[in-house]
């Protein structure tokens, strides 16, 4: 099974690239003999970037008092981990226009990615236990299989989709994927994530998010998507009852040191406010 | 694990045997799937369940007896300027009046009495964007209908930009009413469409040949 996954992944390869700009800033991240002087260099080398990346210092969505007008300001403010995960967010829906499908709309697809990024790094600011940037990111990221999945087996798919409907929606899209393909889209998108080389926290969100298992390195990261996940569900249906969406593991809440009855009807129309401005932002519209 | 059905598949009413039914664990009953198109009349204490893109299903039953049933229909999209109604009983109407009164007559048929029957409507969803409002005209069909044939509507889901999964339970009434994200929309409009496609191909010609 895992090398059918890896196979699957080979094959999109050339279909989906990382923006150069995020593998660049990755690097640097890395190597601790960079500073904030060499990130804001290669961000001022893409004009496009450097672009998104004003556009979102100066929104709402970091709510700064003063203006950001330069990279290097913008490095300083905002903190060069954070710009790495700006890089990937801004230019991850981009980077999957080559992978197309007919089973979901590309713009319904990123809109609940970008819910699930909200309701993360919302909750990762009530928790003060995560980076919020860094788990927007990984939230974002987190169904990215499922575009592979739509692309390369439509028919598996779709049988899979059809599955759920006819469970009355009781069945999760993932479990219906286990059953008809033998393994998942969050499967799939930590294979992408590992071939991608991208940091392990985000490998982990991808790969786990419907499987908070113990023994992972990243387990609050992984718990807190997992929760987004649902709540961004429930954002996008506008609808409160948990019944009405699937359920969240209880482990997730007490990993990350939050109480569901506390922070569930706030956190969702919170992110309901955000998400027009958001799309402008991180999709490009 | 699937939980073992408590009971075994009930009988269906007659004409109703190709109507796919299966035990629901979640539900505690069997349930009938409908797909668009069909319709599902029963007296026994099973669940009747659809999706709904901008399709209508109507649960109707008599609320003395328990027997009832639904449908799930949509009128095609022949009409022009001036909406359905300008059409007066033309083609497309018929195919809601069409699954409208096979419904009706069936729970009648079966003992229903046309006084006690209450109805619920759920569907008519725009999930497509920027394309004509048929969700509306299928709403406002049913509406008309009802209002004509002098029904009650006793609750209602319809509208808004939702895919929706209907469960019904003629017996007791119950009625679960449950949002789709739209990860389902494409596969809800594909199945509509190829609906759509074969009311399309066969024009009803007069009011016999629905009988």
């Amino acid at each position: 099974m895992k090398s059918e996954i890896a196979e699957l992944v080979k094959g999109v390869g050339g279909l989906v690239t990382l923006p150069d700009v995020f593998i660049r800033i990755n690097q640097l991240v890395e190597d601790p003999n960079s500073s904030a002087t060499d990130i804001a260099k290669v961000v001022g080398q893409d004009p496009s970037f450097t672009v998104r990346l004003l556009r979102v210092a100066n929104s709402s969505f970091y709510g700064f008092s003063s203006t950001i007008d330069t990279v290097s300001k913008a490095v300083t403010v905002i903190g060069t981990s954070q710009i790495r995960s700006l890089a990937l967010a801004t230019s991850v829906a981009s980077s999957f226009d080559g992978l197309p499908n007919t089973l979901v709309s590309m713009e319904h697809f990123w809109r609940h990615s970008l819910y699930c990024a909200l309701v993360a790094r919302n909750l990762a600011k009530r928790a003060r236990r995560c980076d919020p940037d860094a788990v927007f990111t990984a939230a974002l990221l987190h169904d990215i299989g499922e575009l592979v999945i739509f692309n390369r087996m439509p028919q598996q798919a779709k049988d899979a989709l059809l599955l759920v409907l006819d469970s009355a929606d009781e069945l999760p899209v993932y479990q219906a994927e286990q059953q008809i393909m033998g393994f998942d889209h969050a499967e799939v998108g930590g294979e992408l994530a590992r071939q991608w080389k991208l940091p392990p926290m985000l490998e982990e969100c991808v790969e786990f998010h419907h499987d908070v298992r113990d023994g992972l390195r990243f387990q609050r990261e992984v718990a807190l998507v997992h929760i987004a996940n649902i709540l961004a569900l429930m954002a996008e249906i506008h609808s409160l009852d948990p019944s009405d969406v699937s359920p969240i593991d209880p482990r997730a809440w007490a990993i990350v040191g939050l109480n569901a009855d506390d922070v569930i009807e706030e956190t969702v129309s919170e992110v309901q406010e955000e998400i027009a401005e958001a799309e402008k932002l991180f999709l490009g519209k | 694990m699937a939980a073992l059905p408590t009971s075994r598949l009930p009988l269906s009413l007659p004409g109703f045997e190709h109507v796919k039914r299966a035990w629901n664990e979640a539900y505690g009953a069997y349930s009938a799937r409908l797909n668009p198109g069909e319709y599902y009349v029963t007296k026994n204490d099973e669940a009747i369940y659809t999706t709904l893109g901008s399709c209508i299903s109507a649960c109707i039953r008599d609320r003395v007896s328990g027997i009832g049933g639904m449908n799930h229909f949509m009128l095609p999209a022949t009409v022009d300027e001036g909406g359905w109604k300008a059409a007066g009983l033309g083609s497309a109407t018929r195919y809601g009046n069409f699954a409208m009164e096979h419904l009706i007559n069936e729970i009648m048929k079966n003992g229903g009495i046309r006084k006690n029957l209450e109805v619920k409507l759920f569907g008519g969803g725009r999930i497509i964007a920027n394309m004509t409002d048929v969700g509306m005209r299928n709403i406002e069909f049913a509406r008309d209908y009802i209002a004509t044939e002098g029904l009650r509507v006793t609750s209602e889901d319809m509208g808004d930009v939702f895919p929706r999964m209907v469960v019904y339970f003629p017996v007791s009434g119950k009625v679960r009413v449950k949002r789709l994200r739209s990860l389902h929309n494409n596969t809800i409009v594909e199945q509509e469409t190829q609906y759509l496609h074969t009311i399309e191909k066969k024009p009803v010609s007069g009011d016999i040949e629905l009988f």
